[in-house]
């Protein structure tokens, strides 16, 4: 008995000293290269490259890749989190924002949350979630009424909840936060209901808003006059995808997403600044250092909202700090990371709406994809040719990874009212008649453009992708593959049949000495390890 | 503002609670989230039917969720039926439209739609507005149809209706409740326009028509048949002889999607305008044994 209260003492002393030790510190996601055990933040670092340094799971022995533990969630909808892994815990989201913390080893659930939201959200593409964001002992999570919650990472407690907008008005959050120093950065959704978009920054501890930075600027604002009238007031330009952080320049980088109405131009004449761009945020105030923008004018719904991939390249004989963004409107480009300066842009899918991008930085636009009364056919679709799912650069080939969907769309623009809380789109989509969309895995030099290999998938895919030292990249496709391939010549190398679609991107971390890959499909998160 | 109070059951016993509850609900204003019972559903009328500004936002509501399937201005599509016709395969009521909208028709590509009961209001009130009264019948004969899907034109060898017939076309028993006419008779002028996607995914229709592919084995065995399904790493036919076949693509030599439907065209030459018209009179007849059971 007394050994058996000594046993608790000590275990008990062993907790408390371990709690006093922030889960993760910032520190840990600057050097999170250092940790290939662990995935701590969204992008796997804060370069947002999916790039890890294990290499137990390598080229020559994936073949004997094989499940070591499957965790149903029992939901339906897409499941597009990405779990962060940190010291042996897994956590993640699922649809209508649950939230999980799982033994990393077992799959057993540790605990589990779940948001009590509203029945009705106006939410365009799902109810979904994309993950957490961890720093220290909290957990982030932006949800779909428009909130930001913190969780105790131990508890799954509640510890602070702030309203960020209202969800009612077409407000809502689908994006997995980014913690970057004390603060934690979040990006809206609802480009759909003709919202006013905003990155937004909250203090970690406390949830009080420490900056907004308004993705349409307001009247008297530089940029303002891009917009016709008061077209910027309902002008959408929402930030729903997490983006990347540069830790020496101190700029947050993140994707914009389409003017509303998506794809009728009518009443908002202009660029529509800063609508379809990068923008470069000083990560402490908020304030704009600099922005690039893709697509002007859109009227295709070309969101850029994909992932800004940060690479330090040499080019022309320099070491450059630069910025890979293989964009939805077909177009892969390359900027200077530090000053936005326009480098290269090439297309990387097929492309029907410009000719080329100018040394300017902006599209020659073809007159075959001008609106027309009948509707036209655009390549790349609305969906583009490739989207929110994260691209990968493996440091080792210096290759960044895509998933590439060929696709076009018939557009029919349909002018429509603007009513708040209600779709304002204006404008149909048809897949045109004997169009055949597939899909592909590219793999692109960031330096030129130039399209290295290519596996082909008989669909368009929504999955992500992975690249890590062992040689390999792994994604997944539409009829439930979830694919390993040889990172310099693109060979499949081994699949594995998860039975649903793949709606997101891979991550891997190591416990006891074994690396571990893990995907989420249909309501399941499958776990990969070798097969002794 | 429309009323959207709801209307309340009328038993006797329990219509204490009842009307207080009722009374609850008006003055708090809020209209029931979806109708708990058909009983309940049918006493449902559309409280914004006939007013103009709610038929516009049920037009623009339309335009948005339901047009890629029943085309623009509801006439029909490359996978839904025309819904200006007046003609309603699983009800006829404000209240039955209301639900298949809100609920979605299960076995079909009829999906729930996340609307609010408002917005479901007023795609119902569109609708209505295109509707003629009464409902025009089509043109042709559809014993003539018949007679020539079940003789001559060799349509039977493929297609089964009401359980007689071929197997490697779409069954077309209840073909005249998921399709418009003029698609109808578009099909069998162009039988290769707009060809499903042969995959079968979670969110896909089963292909409703798929295109012919012909593989050739390592050992030079050639196999020719429409696409039941196919992902990136195999793929599964059906041949002419109504046999399944199953290939992995790498113990494959070659596989060719032909790009057409395995259905031959028929020009005016093999079936003449008033044969189409027949033939699309008795396709559009075929509404599977649940329709003429309601009725």
């Amino acid at each position: 008995m007394k050994l058996r209260f000594f046993l608790l003492a000590a275990s008990l002393a062993a907790l408390v000293s371990g709690s006093a030790r922030a889960q993760v510190a910032y520190d840990q996601i600057v050097h999170s290269s250092r940790q290939p055990e662990n995935w701590v933040t969204y992008g796997g670092d804060y370069s947002g490259s999916r790039y890890s340094q294990l290499q137990q799971v390598n080229t020559t022995n994936v073949s004997r890749l094989a499940p070591a533990w499957v965790f149903q969630t029992q939901l339906a909808g897409k499941f597009e989190t990405t779990p962060l892994v940190i010291n042996g815990i897994m956590y993640f989201t699922g649809p209508d924002d649950h939230g999980y913390a799982l033994d990393a080893r077992t799959g057993r659930a540790i605990w589990r949350y779940e948001r009590n939201l509203p029945a009705k959200i106006p939410a365009c593409c799902g109810r979904v979630n994309r993950g957490f964001a961890a720093l220290g002992d909290l957990l982030f999570m932006a949800t779909l009424d428009a909130h930001v919650v913190a969780l105790d990472a131990k508890t799954g407690n509640l510890v602070w909840d702030v309203e960020a907008a209202d969800y009612k008005l077409g407000y809502t959050f689908t994006v997995a936060p980014l913690a970057v120093k004390d603060k934690v950065i979040v990006g809206i959704s609802g480009g759909e209901y003709g919202i006013r978009g905003f990155i937004d920054a909250y203090d970690a501890a406390t949830g009080k808003r420490a900056w907004r930075f308004y993705t349409v600027p307001g009247p008297h604002e530089a940029g303002n006059e891009t917009w016709a009238g008061d077209s910027w007031s309902r002008g959408g330009a929402p930030a729903w995808v997490t983006g990347t952080f540069d830790p020496n320049l101190n700029l947050i980088y993140w994707g914009t997403g389409n003017p509303a109405p998506s794809d009728d131009v009518s009443e908002r004449a202009g660029d529509n600044l800063y609508s379809n761009s990068v923008v470069a945020l000083d990560a402490d105030t908020g304030k704009l250092k600099w922005h690039f923008q893709f697509t002007p004018a859109d009227a295709h719904d070309w969101d850029a909202t994909e992932v800004p991939v940060l690479v330090d390249l040499n080019l022309d004989g320099r070491a450059r700090k630069l910025l890979a963004f293989a964009n939805r409107n077909g177009f892969f480009y390359l900027l200077d990371r530090a000053t936005g300066k326009f480098l290269l842009a090439k297309p990387y899918s097929r492309v029907t709406w410009a000719s080329e991008v100018g040394p300017d930085g902006r599209p020659r636009l073809l007159p075959a994809a001008a609106e027309s009364k009948d509707g036209t056919v655009v390549c790349p679709a609305a969906a583009g040719a490739t989207n929110w799912m994260s691209p990968s650069f493996s440091t080792q080939t210096g290759l960044l990874y895509v998933s590439v969907r060929e696709q076009c769309d018939l557009f029919v623009g349909i002018p429509q009212a603007f009513h708040p809380g209600h779709p304002y789109i204006g404008s149909v989509y048809f897949k045109p008649a004997d169009e055949r969309p597939w899909g592909a895995l590219r793999a692109l030099d960031p330096l030129t453009g130039q399209i290295k290999w290519e596996f082909k998938y008989v669909s368009a895919p929504w999955a992500g992708v992975l690249s890590t030292a062992g040689g390999l990249v792994f994604s997944g496709d539409m009829e439930g593959y979830f694919i390993a391939f040889d990172a310099r010549l693109g060979k499949e190398l081994w699949h594995f049949g998860t039975g649903a679609p793949v709606y997101t991107s891979p991550i891997t971390y190591a416990l006891d000495s074994k690396q571990y890959i893990v995907i989420t499909s249909g309501g399941a998160l499958f776990n990969f390890a070798l097969v002794q | 503002m429309a009323d959207h109070r709801r209307r309340c059951p009328q038993p006797a016993r329990i219509i204490v609670p009842l009307v207080a509850l009722c009374a609850a609900i008006a003055v708090a204003g809020i209209l029931p989230r979806r109708a708990a019972s058909i009983t309940e559903a049918q006493e449902l009328k559309n409280p914004l039917a006939g007013n103009p500004e709610e038929i516009q936002e049920g037009a623009f509501l339309f335009r948005s969720n339901c047009a890629l399937c029943h085309g623009l201005g509801a006439r029909g599509g490359s996978r839904g039926p025309d819904l200006s016709r007046g003609v309603w395969n699983h009800g006829s009521s404000d209240a039955d439209i209301f639900h298949t909208i809100l609920s979605g028709i299960p076995g079909t590509l009829m999906p729930a739609n996340d609307l609010t009961d408002l917005e479901a209001w007023e795609v119902v009130a569109y609708l209505r507005s295109l509707t003629r009264a009464p409902p025009i019948p089509i043109p042709g004969d559809r014993k003539a149809g018949e007679a020539i899907f079940q003789g001559d034109g060799n349509c039977w060898l493929c297609h089964m209706v009401n359980g007689k017939g071929g197997r490697v076309g779409p069954d077309l028993s209840s073909v005249g409740s998921r399709r418009s006419p003029d698609f109808l008779a578009d099909k069998i002028r162009n039988p290769n326009k707009n060809l499903a996607p042969a995959q079968m995914e979670p969110q896909k229709e089963w292909p409703y028509d798929a295109e012919a592919v012909t593989v050739v084995t390592h050992d030079g065995k050639t196999v020719r048949g429409v696409l039941r399904n196919e992902d990136t790493f195999s793929i599964q036919i059906m041949d002419l002889q109504e046999d399944l076949h199953s290939y992995l693509k790498k113990d494959l030599r070659d596989v060719t999607h032909e790009g057409k439907s395995l259905m031959p065209p028929s020009d005016q030459e093999i079936l003449s305008n008033v044969q189409l018209r027949d033939m699309v009179a008795y396709l559009d007849g075929l509404r599977g044994p649940t329709a003429e059971a309601k009725k």
